[in-house]
C-alpha cells in the first residue's frame, strides 16, 4: 500500500483552510457556504479512508507519525499519529461532520456562515484530540472544544432552556478538565515531558497514579458521562440543534472514553487496577439507573440522550476489564453508539423539523404517514437495544464476555441492560410510530426527502457491516489493544 | 568637578525619561498658550495633545530599545538599567500608547476638552518608567509618589461627575495611606540596617537568617511586611483591594482603562526587583503573606464578581483575581515562575486593552453615552455578529480556554506553581477560575444567546482606531498558539537578567 507523506495533517489543515475560504464568502450567499463546508468535510472523510486502507495490522505502534509542534525552552515536541484504538475514532469525526452539516440543511436559518465554521472547526480540532500524541496538547485541544460547542448549542439551539444547558456544558466539563490539567503539569514538573510515548514507558509511584488517576478521572468521567456528572448530558443533547446533539453524541462522549484507553489505563496502569471496583460500581448503577430513568421521559432527545448514558456504562465496564474482549468491546461499542444514536436523534430532528416538537405524546401513528421514516426509525431503535445483527449487539456482547472474565457479579447487572434497553426504545418506538395518527395536534405529514435518505443511508450500511462481519473492524484494533492488556498486565 | 560631568554617562542612559519629562513641559506651555488664546478662539487641544503625547510616547520608546548601554548603574546608586527594565519599559511605553489610542474617541465625545489628561498620563508613565528601574527605597518612594499623585488627579478627572470626584478623593486617601505605610517601612528598614540600596540591603540580607541577633532580625522582617503590604495596596490585591471597585468604576472610562492595564506591569517588575533581589533570602517572610493575599485575592475577586450588574465593577473585581494568579508567580520564588508571571502580564495587559477598546470604542446610540451595565451588551451577538465575537474571544481567553493566549499565561503560572510544590494554591486557583468563568459566560450569554430580540442596544459604529487596537489585541492572542517562541524568548531572556 501506498503512503501518503503527510495524510494527518491534511486532515487537519484542510478544514481549516475551508474557513478561511468562508470567511471571504459574503453572507447573502449561503448555498456557496454550505457547499464549500459540505464538499471539504467529504474530501477530508474520503482522504481518512485512506488511513485505513493503509493501515499496517501487524503493529501496535504508531504510524503515519509526523512532527506537528514544539514550545521553545520546554522539551515539549508534538508528534501525530494514530493506532489502533484512535484509527476508528478520527475516522468517525469524519464521516459524522459531513452528516451534520446534510442534517441541518435547511433547518438552520440565520448565521449560517458561522454555523459551517463552528463545525468545521469542531471537526479539525476533534481530529487533533484524537491523533495528538501529547497529554498537554490533548488537554489543550479536549478543552478548546468547548468553545464552538458551547457556541453551537447557545446560538442554535431551540428553546430558553438551551441557556442553561450550555451553561452547565460549559461548567461541568471545566470543572472537570481543571484538575487534569494540575496533574498533566505536575507529571510535566516530575518527569520533563508530555510526550505519551515517553510516558507509557515510566512508571510512576503507587500513591502519585492514584493522584493523577483521580485527576485525570474528574475529567474524563464528566464527558464519558460517569454517573454522578452525567447531568449535564440529556441537557445539553436536547436543547443543541440536531447536529450539535450528532456531534456530542457521536464524538464528544467518546472523548472521555479515548482519553481512559490512552491516558488513564497505559500510563496509570496500577491505579486503574485499583479504581476497577469505583468504575465497575458506578457504571452498573449508570446502566440499571438511567435505563429507567428514560422510561420516564417525555422528551425523545432526552429518551435518546439517557440511552447514551446508559450505553456508555457498558463502554466503561469494559474497559476496565482489562482484557482483549472487554477493551475491543468498548472501542466498538463507542463505534456503534457514535453511529446508532447520532442516527436516532438524526431521526429526531427529522420530525422535529416538520412539527417542531419532541414531545412524545404528539407523536402518534407515524407508521401510516411517513413509512420510510418509520422503517429507519425501527432500524435505528433495534440497533439501539442491542438486535442480532446491528453492529450494538457485537459490541454489547464482546463486552459482556469480557467482563464475564473480570467480574460476573457486574455481567449479571448489566446484562440487565438488554432487557431495559428493550424496553424503552420499543416503548418510545410504539408510542410514536403506532396507533391513530392525532390530527388533533398535527395536519400535515411529510415523509423524508432525498437529503433526509442520503445522510441515513450510509449510517444504515455501516451497522449492518459492523453487525454482521465486525472482524473488518476488528483486526485494526487486535494490535495495539494486545499491547495495552500487556502493558496493564 | 561640574555637575553635568558628572552624570555625564547616566544622563545618557535615561534619555526616554529625560526626554518625556522635557515633552511634558513643552506641552504644558503649548497647551496653556494656545487654549486660552483669543486669537485662536480658544481651540479644545485635548484630542491634539492626546496625538502629540502619543507620538511622545513612540519616541521614548524608540529611545528605550535603542539605549546606548545594556546594563549600568547610575545617579549614585539611585537606579538601574539592564534588559530587563528595558523591556519592561517598552512594554509600559506600547501599552500606553494603546491606552492614549482607546481613550481619543472618549474624549472627544465627552467634550473633555482640556489637554492635561494626556499630560498626566505622561508624568504617570514617567513615574512608571523609573519605578522599573529603582535601586533604593528613597527612589522607589519618590517614583511611587510621582506615579500615583498622577493617579489621584486622573480619577478625579471628570470635573463634573460625583463619581469622578468620589473616585479621586477616596483614591488619593488610601493612597496616601499606603504610602505611609511605604514610607513606614523603608524607615524601618533603614532604621535596623542603615542602608536604604537595594544591593547593599540584598547582600546583607544574604547571610542574616543564620545570624542569632533577634532584634534586628525582627526589626527586618516588619520592614519587609510593611514595604510589601504598601505595595500589594497599590496592586489591589486582596484584602488591600477596597478602593480599586470604586475607584475603578468613578474614573472616567480610559483611565479605568489605563489603571487596570499599565501600573500592574510597573508595580510587578517592582515586585520582582524587590522580592527575587533584595529581600529573596527572606523568603520565608514574603512568600506566605504572598500567597495569603493571592489566595483571599482570586476566591474573594471572583465570588464578588458573580453579583456586579456594571461592566467597569466587573472589570475591577477581574483585575483582583488576576493579580491574585500573578502573585503565584512571585511567590512561587523561581526561574519559571518569573517566566510565567512575564507572560501572564503581557496577555493580560493585551486582553483587557482589548476589552476596554470595545468599551470605549461603541458609543450607545440614545443615551450618547458609554456602555454601563452588563445588559447594556443584549444581543450584541446578532446586532453586529463580528464585534461580538470578537469581544467574546476576548473573554474566552479571560476564562482562560485553550488555543487562546489567556490560557497559556494561567498554565505557565500554574506550572511555576507545581514546580515550587504549591499544590493548595495551584488547586484553590484553578478552581477560581472555574467561578470566575460564570462571569465572563453571563457577558457571552447575554450577548449571543438572549431569546427575545426587544431588548437590544444600537450603538454608533465602532470608532475606527479603537476598532483598530481590539483588533490587534485578538490577532495576538489568537496567534500565540502558533508562535509565542518570541515572548517566550524575551521573557526567559529578562528573566535571567533579573538574577545577574
Amino acid at each position: 500500500m501506498f503512503q501518503f507523506p503527510s495524510i494527518l495533517l491534511s486532515l487537519i489543515t484542510l478544514p481549516l483552510l475551508a474557513i478561511l475560504v468562508i470567511l471571504v464568502i459574503p453572507e447573502t450567499r449561503s448555498e456557496l457556504v454550505k457547499g464549500v463546508s459540505l464538499w471539504t468535510s467529504i474530501i477530508v472523510f474520503l482522504i481518512s479512508l485512506f488511513l485505513w486502507l493503509s493501515f499496517d495490522l501487524s503493529t501496535p505502534k504508531y504510524q503515519f507519525v509526523e512532527p506537528f509542534f514544539s514550545v521553545p525552552y520546554s522539551n515539549i515536541n508534538v508528534f501525530i499519529g494514530v493506532d489502533g484504538i484512535s484509527l476508528f475514532f478520527v475516522i468517525l469525526t469524519t464521516f459524522l461532520i459531513p452528516l451534520c452539516l446534510l442534517a441541518s440543511w435547511d433547518s438552520i436559518k440565520f448565521s449560517i456562515k458561522e454555523y459551517n465554521i463552528a463545525f468545521l472547526l469542531m471537526g479539525s480540532l476533534l481530529i487533533c484530540v484524537f491523533t495528538v500524541l501529547d497529554v498537554l496538547f490533548f488537554y489543550i485541544f479536549f478543552e478548546a472544544i468547548l468553545i464552538p460547542m458551547f457556541l453551537v448549542i447557545g446560538i442554535w439551539g431551540s428553546r430558553e432552556r438551551k441557556i442553561r444547558a450550555s451553561l452547565q456544558f460549559f461548567v461541568y466539563t471545566l470543572v472537570g478538565s481543571v484538575l487534569m490539567l494540575l496533574a498533566i503539569l505536575t507529571i510535566y514538573a516530575q518527569t520533563g515531558t508530555t510526550d505519551i510515548q515517553v510516558l507509557q514507558t515510566l512508571s510512576f509511584s503507587q500513591e502519585l497514579q492514584i493522584v493523577f488517576w483521580l485527576a485525570f478521572f474528574a475529567s474524563f468521567a464528566v464527558k464519558v458521562p460517569m454517573l454522578p456528572v452525567h447531568l449535564w448530558l440529556p441537557e445539553a443533547h436536547s436543547e443543541a440543534p440536531t447536529a450539535g446533539s450528532v456531534i456530542l453524541a457521536g464524538i464528544l462522549l467518546k472523548m472521555g472514553g479515548y482519553g481512559f484507553l490512552r491516558f488513564s489505563i497505559p500510563i496509570f496502569p496500577d491505579a486503574s487496577i485499583y479504581f476497577t471496583p469505583l468504575v465497575y460500581t458506578l457504571s452498573a448503577i449508570a446502566v440499571i439507573y438511567t435505563s429507567l430513568t428514560t422510561l420516564r421521559q417525555v422528551d425523545m432527545k432526552r429518551l435518546i440522550a439517557y440511552s447514551s448514558v446508559a450505553h456508555m456504562g457498558f463502554v466503561t465496564i469494559g474497559m476496565f476489564t482489562m482484557n482483549i474482549q472487554g477493551i475491543e468491546g468498548s472501542i466498538f461499542l463507542m463505534l456503534s453508539h457514535g453511529i446508532v444514536s447520532s442516527a436516532l436523534f438524526l431521526c429526531v430532528g427529522v420530525v422535529y423539523d416538520r412539527h417542531k416538537t419532541r414531545i412524545i405524546n404528539y407523536y402518534s401513528g407515524l407508521t401510516v404517514a411517513m413509512p420510510v421514516y418509520s422503517l429507519i426509525f425501527l432500524f435505528f431503535i433495534l440497533a439501539n437495544m442491542g438486535l442480532p445483527g446491528t453492529s450494538s449487539f457485537v459490541s454489547e456482547f464482546m463486552v459482556l464476555a469480557g467482563a464475564f472474565k473480570s467480574n460476573i457479579f457486574i455481567t449479571v447487572l448489566i446484562a440487565t441492560g438488554g432487557v431495559w434497553g428493550a424496553a424503552y426504545s420499543l416503548w418510545l418506538y410504539n408510542r410514536t410510530a403506532f396507533g391513530n395518527i392525532r390530527l388533533t395536534y398535527i395536519t400535515n405529514f411529510q415523509d423524508i426527502d432525498r437529503r433526509e435518505f442520503f445522510v441515513f443511508l450510509p449510517c444504515v450500511i455501516l451497522v449492518l457491516v459492523m453487525g454482521i462481519y465486525p472482524e473488518v473492524f476488528l483486526n485494526v484494533m487486535h494490535a495495539s489493544v494486545q499491547n495495552l492488556v500487556e502493558q496493564v498486565q | 568637578m561640574n555637575f553635568f560631568n558628572f552624570f555625564e554617562n547616566d544622563f545618557l542612559v535615561v534619555f526616554p525619561e529625560l526626554f518625556i519629562a522635557t515633552v511634558i513641559i513643552f506641552l504644558l506651555s503649548y497647551g496653556v498658550i494656545f487654549s486660552t488664546s483669543e486669537y485662536y478662539k480658544s481651540p479644545a487641544l485635548a484630542v491634539n495633545v492626546s496625538w502629540l503625547s502619543f507620538f511622545t510616547l513612540g519616541i521614548a520608546l524608540l529611545l528605550c530599545i535603542n539605549n546606548s548601554s545594556s546594563s549600568m548603574i547610575i545617579f549614585n546608586n539611585m537606579l538601574i538599567i539592564n534588559p530587563f527594565t528595558t523591556l519592561i519599559k517598552a512594554f509600559i511605553l506600547l501599552s500606553s500608547m494603546a491606552c492614549i489610542l482607546i481613550s481619543m474617541n472618549y474624549l472627544d465625545y465627552q467634550r473633555i476638552n482640556t489637554f492635561e489628561y494626556s499630560l498626566l498620563i505622561l508624568l504617570s508613565v514617567l513615574g512608571m518608567l523609573c519605578l522599573v528601574s529603582t535601586y533604593d527605597l528613597l527612589s522607589l518612594y519618590l517614583a511611587v509618589e510621582l506615579m500615583s499623585l498622577s493617579f489621584y488627579i486622573l480619577a478625579a478627572y471628570k470635573r463634573n461627575s460625583e463619581f469622578s470626584g468620589e473616585a479621586g478623593l477616596k483614591y488619593f486617601i488610601l493612597g496616601a495611606f499606603s504610602s505611609g505605610l511605604l514610607l513606614f517601612g523603608s524607615s524601618i528598614l533603614y532604621g535596623f540596617t542603615g542602608m536604604t540600596n537595594f544591593e547593599d540591603i540584598a547582600k546583607l540580607l544574604l547571610g542574616l537568617g543564620t545570624i542569632s541577633d533577634p532584634l534586628s532580625y525582627n526589626g527586618i522582617v516588619i520592614g519587609i511586611l510593611f514595604v510589601s503590604i504598601a505595595l500589594l495596596f497599590k496592586v489591589a490585591a486582596a484584602p488591600f483591594h477596597m478602593w480599586s471597585p470604586d475607584v475603578y468604576e468613578g474614573s472616567p472610562t480610559p483611565v479605568t482603562a489605563f489603571f487596570s492595564s499599565v501600573p500592574k506591569v510597573a508595580l510587578l517588575a517592582l515586585y520582582l526587583r524587590l522580592f527575587f533581589y533584595t529581600f529573596y533570602d527572606f523568603i520565608a517572610v514574603w512568600q506566605d503573606l504572598l500567597l495569603l493575599c493571592a489566595m483571599i485575592s482570586m476566591v474573594w475577586g471572583s465570588i464578588a464578581a458573580l453579583s456586579q450588574t456594571r461592566i467597569k465593577r466587573l472589570m475591577a473585581y477581574s483585575g483582583i483575581v488576576n493579580v491574585g494568579y500573578m502573585l503565584i508567580g512571585i511567590a512561587s520564588g523561581t526561574i519559571t515562575s518569573v517566566v510565567g508571571l512575564l507572560v501572564y502580564l503581557f496577555i493580560y495587559v493585551v486582553m483587557t486593552i482589548g476589552f476596554f477598546s470595545f468599551i470605549l470604542g461603541t458609543q450607545n446610540y440614545k443615551t450618547k453615552g458609554l456602555n454601563v451595565y452588563l445588559l447594556d451588551l443584549t444581543n450584541l451577538g446578532k446586532t453586529n455578529i463580528v464585534l461580538g465575537l470578537a469581544v467574546s474571544l476576548i473573554l474566552f481567553s479571560m476564562i482562560g480556554l485553550p488555543p487562546l493566549a489567556g490560557f497559556f499565561g494561567k498554565m505557565y503560572l500554574f506550572f511555576a506553581a507545581m514546580n515550587s510544590n504549591l499544590y493548595t494554591v495551584a488547586i484553590l486557583g484553578v478552581m477560581s477560575s472555574v467561578v470566575a468563568a460564570f462571569y465572563y459566560i453571563r457577558l457571552i450569554k447575554l450577548m449571543f444567546f438572549e431569546m427575545s430580540s426587544k431588548r437590544f442596544t444600537l450603538y454608533k459604529q465602532m470608532d475606527q482606531v479603537n476598532a483598530y487596537v481590539l483588533s490587534i489585541s485578538l490577532f495576538l492572542l489568537l496567534i500565540f498558539f502558533v508562535s509565542s517562541d518570541a515572548l517566550l524568548l524575551s521573557c526567559h531572556r529578562i528573566g535571567l537578567f533579573l538574577f545577574l
